[in-house]
């Protein structure tokens, strides 16, 4: 019952009229969404792609994620903040969305790993092994966080 | 044979069909696809803000052109495949859809972008680190690349809104 009365409370707000009553509302925040969320996980990549041995041979994973880590927070951000904007428009029927719930707790575990064990894994030196084992992980979360928002929008 | 006609054969064919009737496949091939878009369109910016001289300053060109240039040919690849394979399975819906044709014709440009600047700026990234400042025809490049490969995506995203009997964006609660 305390779930239904915060829903229908975060149902009423001045974001959710802004989206479902304008023509391009919608729209325009998940493009921000979107196009910013390509930017978090491009950079992040690259780090990974250095820990994987891939790519960038001639500098670390810890310069790549100082050059970075500006652009990853930036675009997580915004992705985040769209996202929020995104929830709002209608949050019962997001609530209600296995694979919202599937997304959103992909999206928390991704952002929570890639601040603890990649960044410091990342900056260190770390043995080929390891490197290799936290990019995967890394890879793995974000291709999940894709795969579920994909999944909202499809199934919703 | 009209343009329509052509799009349901495509639609009609084994693959196409397979595609579009089979259980997951064509949620698969979109999440693979958007997938690309997310980790190798990453890449992409970051290559132009490189070449902006905006992000990975401490890092050669010539790295970041290199190091980050077969990743982003597969990723293309996949996205392309999968894009075709979703395309041509819903291909007569697709057909009347502005965005759709917005979208072929930036990637079309993609295309003419990569004739005009991959032998005077891709192709030759060690000269670009050896100037003094970045050349103004890198930074036209990775501008031109910015605004299309920014663009894409956002047409992609605005297919899935297209209306045919309004022939205009419905509004996010009509669109779920």
């Amino acid at each position: 019952m305390q779930i239904d009365a915060m829903l229908a409370f975060l149902q009423s707000n001045a974001i959710a009229d802004l989206l479902n009553n304008t023509e391009w509302g919608f729209a325009i925040a998940e493009c921000f969404h979107i196009v910013f969320f390509a930017v978090a996980i491009g950079t992040i990549m690259i780090v990974d792609l250095r820990l994987l041995g891939l790519a960038f041979p001639r500098t670390t994973s810890a310069k790549l994620l100082h050059d970075t880590w500006v652009y990853t927070l930036i675009g997580l951000a915004v992705t985040v903040f769209a996202g929020m904007a995104l929830f709002l428009s209608a949050p019962r029927m997001y609530s209600l969305s296995g694979w919202f719930q599937f997304k959103a707790i992909a999206l928390l575990v991704a952002i929570l790993y890639n601040y603890t064990v990649h960044y410091k894994v990342a900056s260190s030196s770390p043995s080929p092994v390891v490197g290799v084992v936290v990019a995967a992980i890394s890879i793995l979360l974000w291709v999940s966080v894709v795969t579920g928002g994909l999944f909202v929008g499809l199934l919703a | 044979m009209s343009l329509y006609s052509i799009c349901e054969s495509i639609q009609g064919t084994s693959l196409m069909t397979w595609v579009e009737q089979t259980p997951w496949v064509y949620p698969i091939i979109m999440a693979a696809h958007l997938s690309c878009i997310a980790l190798f369109g990453g890449m992409i910016l970051m290559t132009d803000l490189r070449l902006l001289g905006l992000a990975l300053r401490d890092q050669s060109i010539a790295d970041v052109v290199g190091g980050l240039r077969n990743f982003k040919r597969v990723g293309f690849v996949i996205m392309v495949t999968c894009g075709l394979l979703m395309a041509g399975s819903e291909a007569p819906t697709y057909y009347p859809n502005p965005y759709f044709w917005a979208k072929m014709t930036l990637l079309l440009l993609v295309g003419v972008h990569a004739l005009i600047f991959k032998p005077i700026v891709y192709d030759h990234p060690e000269e670009l680190d050896k100037a003094p400042v970045i050349p103004t025809r890198a930074k036209v490049a990775a501008l031109l690349s910015l605004i299309l490969w920014v663009s894409i995506p956002l047409c992609g995203r605005l297919i899935g809104y297209y209306e045919p009997d309004e022939g205009k964006a419905p509004q996010a609660v009509r669109n779920r």
